[in-house]
């Protein structure tokens, strides 16, 4: 380090607030708009302690503003523990230590928190744009490193610049190897989520009557790649969650349904291979096609049939699934809680649907009779699908039912189960995705937010559970086309994001360019995001044909050194240069005469070289004079001591300006081109 | 007990590093003389990376991992390019000047670099400021070093530790090197009145030093070590050659300093009144000579024998 009394010259003090903006850029969006003023305002007072205007914050001016940014924390995040709060915080001090950056020694604590915060950015976010932009600023962060170990008074921004960029690229092919290599185990304590990155889309409960503009993201739930192509669209109903209890107004999640080994079922019919890749939810559900299988350890299969992950979704997980869309689930009666679970409504809740319902249930005897006719009845009745259906009031389910007949999904899906409930049938809602995206270069289905869909199962006897969709009586073109299509004359398909790709999928390229980025983004979360241990092993069985730690871990480190002594070696190659500055000076000129066809010959001295250029040349006889001069005089009448410190630099000057004056390719010679007619000349 | 075997231990040392970068006024720095280790900025890297490290793990976050492995791989890139930054250098003594006790002493020294630039050299000697130079490829950058002199004679300043931290602060390249440095310390001169000129004899003397000075008396040929100022410029630049001047000095015999004359309870003091008399003589251009036991120097004045006498004094009683 430098002498510990040197101040921090005002060169790295500008390099400091690079570093600190293109750090913090990634993680402003997430925070509060006071914590970018915070930054500002220290900057501020930085520069104008820089100079001289102002002084350091007192002791109790440290400690007010400390307890102020806590508070600031406790307030924005309701809590000072936790990731977010935690983070939080340290990019405040970040930018406070500004104000109390005194030596050398401070400035390279800035540049250490500086790094640990690129680091947390990918904590909330792991897109390939971060990912990008971080790579920009680790460059600067180095260049800021480089900056501070420059001689004082000789400080080159742009030269601090090109190291920095020549030594990570000469530690991208080492970082490459110890990415692969380097094992991966699982996390060594439970950590809790940054909660910023749970994601909307699916939520735990349901409360259609309360929407009245239903927005949805364009953004993507998960991908799955089949064996074969794809099932048809009606076919891909991706369960997430049951939601069996209803307090009149919300559809929930019941524990006592879900929790427990899976209930008695028997595979059946074709079974359907895929893989899912989705995204860190930080919750636990991951999506299924019906009667699905996994051998993934950190899957297990739930008493209502519901695939979920052992822990919540913190990072992006990519799984095999098997299943049998025929199977028959609990065909053999269901046990009295589940029996109670789903047959369970509220008191005092839509009496007109439990009328509706007991009139059902004297016309058809059997069950599957009742349920056909309660589907009929949403086919021809004027049931409109839409996603900005009214409010509704208390009774929520005779509201849409008799008087708004105006819904989407969860309306129809929640109402069907009410009545079924009412005429003794147990049934529940299912929440999941419905249908998806055929991305035909990866054979795998997209499946974004705005394909969340809910429908019902109900339970019949010999039979067990049943998917109905009353969605599909009211709009099949939702079932079979999508979203986009079903509202088509509506125009609210993700009008809150007009610059959504998504949006724009009937113009040919758009959607040739959204789908290739989205097979980028696909490799990138597979590949990329996705290696972890299970990844790893894959690809050591593959290329090692071991699962051997022993030899892995030797193969590792012969790789290693293989790739860490060939990067020495290029570092500590000779330099290939002309050994001083005035040869170089005199080769580069000769090379780019060359280009031009006027060599050099061997033996021939500077200024009879000079004067056959000023021959070969003679616009440039000027410039040529002027370098061929300083040569001389360096070369034959300088002391070597001399020369370094004023004339290498003026030859060089002599040179540039040559250089630019000299033409780009040799003139032609007027003489060989006269004896020719005009048209040979255009040939 | 330990600080002997400490004192032991750095005598090895000494013995050891004298035997692989030896002496010499000029040397090149290459893999034998630069050591290399982490500085303390790199471990605070290296903590910083296993902080980050346990993050990727708990959060089984790839690209925390691509961050970690990115600065652990620059880590080992920054190792080889702090040593190039060094390695190649070449060192060269240049001339330095005899300095009185108590006076910095100024030691010449060269950079020169012959294909790539150096960054960031500091030099120092332990305990001492530092001086940091950059040095451009194929350029000399000379520069004067200062050493503190507190005793005459040799002065032979310990071994200078060439440094540098470039690029990024986290390793130390050094080498410890001796580039034969010898500087003529001479004593502190002391300014007390001449021998057998108390009182008035000494304003008499001086008063009629600088009549002497006036009274011009003819040319002589030049010879080394004459002033400049009494050189016979016009005559010289008719082509006549070169001579000096010479005034007339009726007033003075020369004058003999001896050491026993000298006032002062030590050696050392005494040598240094005697060098504050070689100063005022020189001052006043009155001839003297030196007497020191076992040492004679025949009476003159000029440069040339004020550096004799000065010398003889700083090297009075030290063998070497």
């Amino acid at each position: 380090m430098m002498a510990a009394h040197a101040l921090i010259p005002r060169n790295s003090l500008v390099w400091l607030l690079t570093a600190q903006i293109v750090a913090l850029i990634p993680h402003l969006p997430r925070l509060p708009l006071w914590v970018a003023a915070v930054w500002l305002g220290c900057a501020v007072w930085r520069v104008q302690i820089q100079r001289m205007h102002w002084n350091y914050p007192g002791l109790l001016l440290q400690v007010v503003v400390l307890a102020a940014v806590t508070l600031g924390t406790y307030l924005a995040q309701g809590t000072l523990i936790g990731l977010d709060a935690a983070v939080m915080m340290l990019l405040l001090l970040f930018m406070l230590k500004l104000l109390e950056m005194r030596k050398p020694r401070d400035a390279l604590v800035v540049i250490y928190l500086g790094l640990f915060i690129v680091a947390t950015a990918f904590l909330f976010n792991q897109s390939i744009a971060l990912a990008i932009f971080q790579c920009f600023s680790l460059l600067i962060l180095i260049a800021a490193l480089v900056g501070l170990q420059q001689t004082p008074g000789r400080n080159d921004p742009v030269r601090a610049m090109r190291t920095a960029g020549v030594m990570l690229a000469q530690a991208v092919p080492l970082m490459l190897v110890l990415f692969v290599m380097f094992p991966r185990v699982g996390p060594l304590w439970a950590v809790n989520a940054p909660s910023s990155q749970a994601r909307t889309g699916l939520a735990e409960s349901m409360t259609p009557a309360d929407v009245a503009d239903l927005a949805r993201s364009g953004e993507l739930a998960f991908r799955a790649a089949f064996d074969g192509s794809p099932p048809p669209q009606h076919l891909l109903y991706w369960r997430a969650m049951t939601l069996p209890r209803f307090d009149g107004r919300s559809w929930s999640q019941s524990p006592l349904s879900a929790a427990g080994a899976p209930s008695v079922w028997q595979a059946q019919g074709e079974p359907v291979d895929y893989q899912i890749v989705t995204g860190a939810s930080h919750q636990p559900w991951v999506f299924s096609l019906r009667g699905a299988t996994t051998e993934d350890d950190r899957l297990l299969l739930n008493r209502d049939f519901i695939l979920q992950a052992r822990r919540p979704l913190t990072q992006n997980i990519a799984y095999h699934a098997t299943s049998y869309p025929d199977s028959l689930l609990e065909p053999d009666g269901l046990a009295p809680l589940q029996q109670r679970i789903n047959l369970q409504l509220p008191e005092g809740f839509d009496p007109r649907s439990r009328a509706f319902a007991a009139e059902l249930r004297r016309e058809y005897q059997r069950d599957a009779d009742l349920i056909q006719a309660l589907l009929s009845h949403f086919n021809q009745q004027p049931f409109h699908y839409t996603l900005r259906p009214p409010t509704l009031g208390r009774h929520s389910t005779d509201e849409f039912l008799f008087d708004s007949h105006r819904g989407f999904c969860a309306h129809y899906a929640g109402a069907m189960t009410f009545v079924l409930r009412a005429a003794g049938i147990p049934a529940r809602v299912v929440a999941g995705y419905q249908g998806g995206e055929i991305n035909l270069r990866g054979n795998h289905v997209l499946v974004h937010q705005f394909d969340a869909h809910a429908w019902v199962e109900a339970w019949l006897p010999g039979q067990g559970w049943v998917s109905f969709d009353p969605t599909f009586q009211v709009a099949p073109e939702r079932i079979e086309e999508g979203l986009q299509f079903a509202l088509r004359g509506e125009g609210s398909f993700l009008e809150d994001s007009p610059l959504s790709a998504v949006r724009y999928r009937n113009i040919g390229w758009v959607n040739n360019a959204r789908l290739f980025w989205d097979d980028v983004n696909y490799q990138w979360q597979l590949r990329v995001l996705g290696y972890q241990s299970d990844r790893q092993m894959d690809f050591f069985q593959r290329w090692l044909g071991t699962a051997d730690w022993q030899r892995i871990g030797l193969t590792s480190l012969g790789v290693l050194l293989l790739c860490m002594l060939p990067i020495a070696w290029w570092i500590l190659r000779p330099a290939y240069r002309a050994a001083n500055r005035q040869q170089r000076a005199w080769q580069k000129l000769n090379r780019r005469l060359a280009r031009l066809q006027l060599q050099v010959q061997t033996g021939e001295g500077p200024r009879a070289w000079q004067q056959r250029l000023s021959t070969a040349l003679p616009r440039q006889r000027s410039e040529i004079a002027a370098f061929f001069d300083a040569y001389v005089l360096l070369t034959y009448a300088t002391a070597p001591d001399e020369a370094s410190n004023q004339h290498v630099p003026a030859l060089e000057q002599h040179l540039a300006v040559l250089l630019r004056a000299l033409p780009r390719r040799r003139p032609p010679r007027p003489t060989r081109l006269a004896g020719l007619p005009d048209d040979d000349r255009e040939r | 007990m330990i600080s002997r075997l400490a004192g032991q231990s750095s005598g090895l040392f000494e013995r050891w590093l004298k035997k692989r970068i030896p002496a010499a006024s000029q040397l090149r720095l290459n893999h034998r003389r630069i050591f290399i280790m982490p500085a303390r900025a790199g471990m605070g890297l290296l903590l910083l990376l296993v902080i980050m490290l346990i993050g990727a793990i708990n959060y089984q976050n790839s690209l925390v991992y691509a961050v970690v492995f990115t600065l652990g791989a620059l880590f080992w890139v920054g190792l080889h390019h702090t040593y190039r930054n060094l390695a190649g250098l070449e060192l060269h003594a240049t001339g330095s000047q005899p300095v009185f006790a108590g006076e910095e002493a100024q030691l010449g020294m060269a950079l020169v670099s012959e294909r790539k630039e150096h960054q960031a050299i500091v030099m120092r000697w332990p305990g001492m400021p530092p001086r940091q130079v950059d040095v451009a490829a194929g350029m000399n950058t000379t520069l004067a070093l200062y050493y503190p002199t507190q005793r005459r004679g040799w002065l032979r300043p310990g071994r200078l530790r060439v440094e540098t931290r470039y690029p990024l602060g986290w390793f130390v390249a050094w080498s410890l090197v001796d580039l034969d440095w010898q500087v003529l310390v001479y004593p502190k001169p002391l300014d007390l009145p001449l021998p057998g000129m108390h009182g008035t004899g000494e304003g008499q003397g001086d008063q009629q030093m600088v009549e002497g000075v006036d009274d011009f008396q003819g040319l002589r040929d030049y010879q080394p070590g004459d002033s400049k100022k009494r050189l016979d410029w016009r005559a010289w630049s008719r082509g006549q050659g070169l001579h000096s001047k010479i005034f007339a000095d009726p007033q003075h015999d020369s004058q003999w300093l001896r050491l026993e004359q000298a006032p002062g309870q030590t050696l050392e003091l005494q040598l240094g009144c005697m060098a504050g008399w070689v100063l005022k003589l020189e001052r006043r251009r009155q001839p003297y000579g030196l007497e020191l036991p076992g040492a004679r120097i025949q009476p003159a004045v000029g440069e040339a024998h004020q550096s004799a006498c000065l010398r003889a004094l700083a090297l009075y009683g030290i063998t070497e």
